[in-house]
């Protein structure tokens, strides 16, 4: 067990556990944040696992999450609508404590690499995961849908 | 102490399996579904086996969910038509 | 003439834009990889430009 594991151990518990229990209880928006959470949280433990492991192939794994999170996260937020539109949950706090994190862990995950392509890989995942994030609690919270409505009106 | 991460998955893997069960609403059982499968992909690649986590992840995060969510939604739909029908 | 030089110069944006995520994105750099690089950027470009022109004419 080095710092990276140790620090994947404490955000697993400290960042999933959390999502477990929010996407069991509680109203239909509250569950669907949690999920979109849990993916952001989820990525960046991979690529603390594969910093810890001192095995780059596994950044492949939060790569694939970083594009296919959001996107099951605006599955939900379409197939869903009709009960997120009369509540629609706030979502900005989430968003900027998940891109602080993911800022925080790319950077330190960067400068253990050193330069080279697989930093940029890095970058190009952490930047998916942000923006991934940003759109999907943007289409969760409703953003879309008065922008579609004022577009069109 | 290098079981710490290994312990943590598993007992996450076995909450959200739990709360999968006990959850009845088909469109969130879905949702706690979704977050099974990355707790199952964390599990996955602390045991050493990314390559089993990447089809969990590729399956699990989007596929099943479509699959789950489109079904539950042509089943209503059905539903609602035989009650019209009545 | 100008429309033809458009779809070409996007084409080749975004071409370009895949191929330097191939290259990042694999593990080691030789010429086979470059050149099933190369066909599958041209695929997804194809692929991109008829996308934004669906989006363009909603």
């Amino acid at each position: 067990m080095n710092g990276w594991l140790w620090t994947a151990t404490v955000l697993l518990a400290v960042g999933f556990g959390p999502v477990v229990w929010a996407v069991a209880t509680g109203p239909v928006g509250r569950r669907v944040v949690a999920q979109n959470f849990g993916t952001s949280a989820v990525c960046l433990v991979m690529l603390l696992l594969a910093q810890g492991y001192q095995r780059p192939s596994y950044t492949d794994l939060a790569l694939v999450l970083a594009v296919l999170g959001p996107v099951g996260t605006l599955v939900y937020a379409r197939l869903l609508a009709d009960d997120l539109s009369p509540h629609p949950p706030h979502t900005n706090l989430l968003t900027a404590a998940a891109a602080l994190a993911t800022t925080a862990v790319v950077v330190a995950v960067c400068a253990a690499t050193g330069p080279g392509r697989a930093m940029v890989k890095l970058l190009v995942t952490g930047a998916l995961l942000v923006a991934g994030n940003v759109i999907a609690s943007r289409a969760v919270s409703g953003g879309y849908r008065n922008a579609e409505a004022t577009s069109h009106g | 102490m290098a079981d710490v991460l290994t312990v943590l998955a598993l007992l996450l893997v076995a909450v959200a399996a739990t709360a999968a069960v006990a959850v009845r609403d088909p469109a969130r059982q879905a949702l706690v579904l979704a977050v099974l499968g990355l707790a199952l992909a964390v599990l996955f690649t602390v045991l050493q086996a990314p390559d089993v986590a990447l089809s969990q992840l590729a399956v699990g995060s989007a596929l099943t969910p479509l699959l789950i969510l489109l079904s539950v939604r042509k089943v209503r739909r059905r539903g609602q038509r035989e009650d019209g029908g009545r | 003439m100008g429309r033809a030089a458009a779809v070409t110069a996007e084409l080749l944006a975004w071409w370009l834009l895949l191929m330097a995520a191939w290259l990042v994105f694999i593990s080691t750099v030789d010429a086979l990889e470059g050149f099933v690089g190369a066909g599958c950027a041209l695929l997804g470009a194809l692929a991109a430009c008829g996308a934004r022109r669906a989006m363009g004419e909603r």
